[in-house]
């Protein structure tokens, strides 16, 4: 799901010319017309802050911002709040994506695991992640031990579909080469079902990383003292809008990098493997 | 292996749940866990004949839903236009893709803070953080849905003399519509995850998610294991009725 | 492009309803719930106003005027999200900490009358805890309602003893859920007000700190509020509201109503006995008074100045242009009340005597 295109390479056109001619502008006009919306957004907001037209409490001017995240980077507290956060979901995509692999892999490769587990493992998912956390405090507090238990459930989900329709989903023809070249059960695993399976795998990975990172943000709302989360409650108590907005502005840089990283991850695998589709 | 004796073996689905629930039973009652933790099952069964009888629990599975399929409509409907506008024009798109790159990004409970500052902390700020939830996936889907529209249906559009409109009614919705069915499937799971995190975060007022807190703080075991399984039951309606409904429109389709 | 109208038309009646300024309602915020978040007051004249529908009465004349109260979990910070969405006209026990912070960011309300005063913070921890004294808290995991009253008092607190908001890892959380918390071991200690009082009694938890013996200009304060708009529109309904709050105020204050006060805060959720044993070395007007003397205006201007100080507000906040007393004044005298509470100067010494201290309580 690619997002906005980007701007358009130069083609490689030997000897440049007419073509390159025509075409720069092109891609300068296509970078114009991206820059408008945000451009106007800013300027909106810039002057409706000047003129005061909405209370401050609603909308803090961009200099009040900008201010407030120099403040923020300048004691630390920022850093520190995002180190926080990033830490909390590492440790639970990690937990929770080897777990759904594990898991993954089992029920892709033993059709009796998939019969028992799967049913149980589907009804299981069928309540959002959100709805489990009452219970959760109930049972193991407000602690690091929540945050991970839940990130790493919120992460293990879509792996485990991903790993478990991935070994399902690799073509019977390859697991007949396979058979035919002799391939005694490990080397069939290794060399053909895994390397098969990598891409769905993959994408199960992927959203569970985007689903870690989610998870996080709430349950950093819902019961934490330090994080990103904390920081725009923290905000939201004491209306300073301008610490929920930087706070933002860092959870959405952060999910910006994940997201160009795991594209970047995902491309590497597919000039890898053949043209010829899946 | 696996497929042809599923049918006769389809019991099995039901083995590790059966076997959780007697080892869970076997447990609280004999006081291996703390009942407190993990109370008795017929204990969870009277605690629902309570809830629907006094508790109102219906009440409040009928206000969730209620801002949940507000929410949903206002969100998926801006979604939905939003959408189209960007898909049918090249520059609506060049204009508000950077945008909404930027606001995908950001992650959806995020947004929390900001609209209760904005809409308060009452029903107008519940329905616009679900109407946000319910936005995101729709306007990507049914953007795609219209871009993915093969170079040839449009071609046969203009041999067959459609006009704009004509192309846009008869070729381009239809073909985009399966793809717009995911988006707004996508966007009632969003939705109804946000309705529970805006009951959680927000003001108190009736809700299911508002009685688990309660249940939370009160130390009410029963009572969050039993909104479990009705946020589970709400969960699989929607899929299954989502489901049900892109698998009538696939039918409708010629491949 | 019809979506677009209808989802565009939709939006629009949501922003609509969400600013809503729908001619003669009178909508009244309290920064608080009681147990299990049900929708009542206690400890002040508010409560009593509302259990006992005065300001229903009192408006009951007036055509098309409908009275509604909201009661907000998330406290002060949930309420003044409210005001500055236009969603409320009156602020009834809004704390200090809160209006102040809404009106350094430029909320703008008019403060009408005193809510409460003197309020007593509690610091509860576990039994079996090893925390004994405010030092204790250095390092410890404590619960604190951000945003709160509770919050500058507590750092007053924390100040008097020698200690900052940093030396100690303060986890917010709501009334009930901090209690839960407490009870549950997820946090080490826990401020909070009377709710704990019949948590002590019970041995769930053991109450080591009360700013009741400590210096009196701890407690925390609160006040009945107006936003400037309702006030502007609505001069006439707002001195009725005030009338039906000193009213309620004057009911409560009095020592020969005390068992009904109770009563009537126990509605709450709190048991009567942790009325009587929160107020057993005080009388009701100690805390229940609407009264704006130069006190009350000393002690907003020094909580002004020390929230800037703790980093709680970023500028200094004007807390002179803020008081609106004549409606006050028109219902103390309308009522025949002007003598009835005591006033105090700016450094807490009585200035001149009040009825209300002579008053006993019912045999």
């Amino acid at each position: 799901m690619a997002g906005g295109r980007a701007v358009a390479a130069f083609p490689l056109v030997a000897g440049g010319g007419p073509a390159v001619r025509r075409r720069a502008p092109e891609a300068v006009r296509r970078l114009a017309t991206g820059l408008v919306v945000p451009a106007a957004l800013l300027a909106g907001w810039q002057v409706t802050a000047a003129n005061g037209w909405l209370p401050e409490q609603i909308l803090p001017a961009p200099a009040v911002v900008l201010q407030t995240a120099r403040d923020g980077l300048d004691d630390g507290s920022l850093l520190a709040a995002t180190v926080t956060s990033l830490g909390r979901v590492a440790r639970g995509f990690a937990a929770g994506g080897a777990a759904g692999l594990l898991l993954g892999a089992a029920m892709g490769l033993s059709p009796t695991a998939r019969r028992l587990v799967h049913p149980l493992f589907l009804a299981l998912s069928q309540v959002p992640v959100l709805g489990w956390v009452p219970i959760l405090v109930l049972l193991v507090g407000l602690d690091e031990a929540l945050k991970l238990i839940v990130i790493a459930w919120a992460a293990c989900l879509p792996v485990v579909l991903g790993t478990m329709q991935g070994i399902r989903d690799v073509p019977p023809a390859y697991l007949e080469l396979g058979r035919a070249l002799s391939f005694g059960r490990w080397s069939q695993l290794r060399t053909v079902v895994l390397p098969a399976a990598v891409p769905s795998i993959f994408t199960g990975l992927r959203e569970g990383l985007a689903n870690s990172w989610q998870t996080l943000v709430v349950v950093e709302l819902l019961a934490s003292y330090e994080g990103l989360g904390y920081l725009m409650t923290y905000g939201r108590q004491l209306f300073q809008l301008e610490l929920v907005l930087v706070a933002m502005a860092v959870v959405g840089a952060i999910g910006l990098v994940l997201h160009l990283l795991l594209a970047a991850l995902e491309a590497r695998l597919q000039r890898w493997r053949p043209a010829a589709g899946s | 292996m696996s497929g042809t004796a599923s049918e006769g073996r389809a019991w099995q689905a039901w083995l590790l749940p059966a076997a959780l629930l007697v080892a869970w039973e076997a447990a609280a009652r004999s006081g291996l866990a703390d009942p407190r933790f993990l109370p008795p099952l017929e204990v969870v069964a009277a605690r629902l004949r309570t809830e629907l009888a006094e508790g109102g629990l219906a009440g409040h599975l009928a206000a969730s839903l209620g801002r949940d399929l507000s929410g949903f409509a206002v969100g998926s409907a801006v979604g939905v236009g939003l959408g189209l506008a960007i898909g049918f024009s090249r520059l609506v798109e060049r204009m508000l893709s950077p945008v909404l790159l930027v606001h995908r990004q950001i992650a959806l409970f995020a947004w929390v803070p900001l609209l209760s500052m904005w809409f308060g902390g009452g029903e107008a700020g519940k329905v616009a953080f679900i109407a946000l939830a319910a936005f995101q996936p729709t306007v990507i889907n049914t953007w795609q849905g219209i871009a993915g529209i093969p170079q040839g249906y449009r071609e046969l559009g203009d041999v067959l003399l459609l006009g704009r409109l004509g192309f846009v009614r008869l070729i381009a919705l239809p073909g985009a519509l399966p793809r717009i069915f995911t988006g707004l499937h996508a966007a009632l799971i969003y939705a109804w995850v946000a309705t529970i995190g805006a009951e959680l975060l927000l003001n108190v007022a009736p809700g299911i998610a508002g009685r688990m807190n309660e249940g939370e703080r009160l130390f009410q075991m029963d009572l969050l294991l039993l909104c479990v399984l009705v946020l589970g039951a709400v969960g699989v309606v929607f899929n299954l009725g989502a489901g049900a409904l892109e698998r009538r429109l696939a039918r409708w389709r010629i491949a | 492009m019809r979506l677009n109208l209808l989802a565009g038309a939709l939006v629009a009646g949501l922003m609509a309803a969400a600013s809503a300024d729908a001619g003669t309602a009178v909508r009244i915020g309290y920064p608080g719930v009681g147990l299990d978040d049900r929708p009542f007051a206690y400890g002040d004249y508010v409560a009593v106003a509302h259990v006992n529908e005065l300001v229903q009465a009192e408006l009951k004349d007036e055509p098309g005027v409908e009275v509604s109260w909201t009661f907000f979990r998330g406290a002060g910070p949930a309420l003044n999200e409210s005001l500055a969405a236009g969603q409320l006209d009156f602020a009834a026990g809004l704390g200090d900490l809160p209006s102040i912070v809404g009106r350094s960011r430029g909320l703008k309300t008019k403060f009408l009358a005193s809510a409460g005063i003197h309020d007593p913070i509690y610091l509860a921890v576990p039994p079996g805890s090893d925390i004994k004294t405010i030092d204790g808290l250095r390092g410890r995991k404590v619960a604190q309602f951000r945003g709160t009253n509770l919050q500058i008092a507590t750092d007053r607190v924390l100040e008097a003893h020698g200690l900052t908001e940093k030396d100690v890892r303060f986890v917010g959380l709501d009334m009930n859920t901090a209690t839960a918390a407490l009870v549950s071991g997820n946090v080490e200690a826990s401020f909070g007000g009377s709710e704990y009082i019949e948590l002590a009694k019970s041995g769930v938890v053991k109450i080591i700190y009360s700013t009741k013996n400590d210096s009196p200009t701890l407690g925390r304060n609160s006040g009945l509020f107006v936003t400037e708009a309702f006030e502007q529109a609505h001069p006439d309904l707002t001195a009725k509201v005030v009338k039906a709050f000193v009213k309620a105020a004057r009911y409560a204050a009095d020592e020969a109503d005390r068992s009904a006060v109770f009563q009537i805060w126990s509605k709450s959720g709190l048991p009567v006995s942790t009325f009587e044993a929160d107020f057993s070395d005080e009388r009701l007007a100690h805390r229940v008074s609407p009264v704006i003397d130069d006190y009350i205006v000393a002690r907003y201007k020094d909580q002004a100045a020390r929230a800037k100080a703790y980093g709680l507000v970023k500028k200094d906040v004007d807390v002179d242009g803020w008081f609106e007393t004549k409606y006050l004044k028109q219902a103390l005298t309308e009522l025949h009340l002007e003598n009835f509470w005591p006033t105090f100067d700016a450094k807490g010494e009585k200035v001149t005597d009040g009825v209300v201290e002579q008053t006993k309580v019912s045999g």
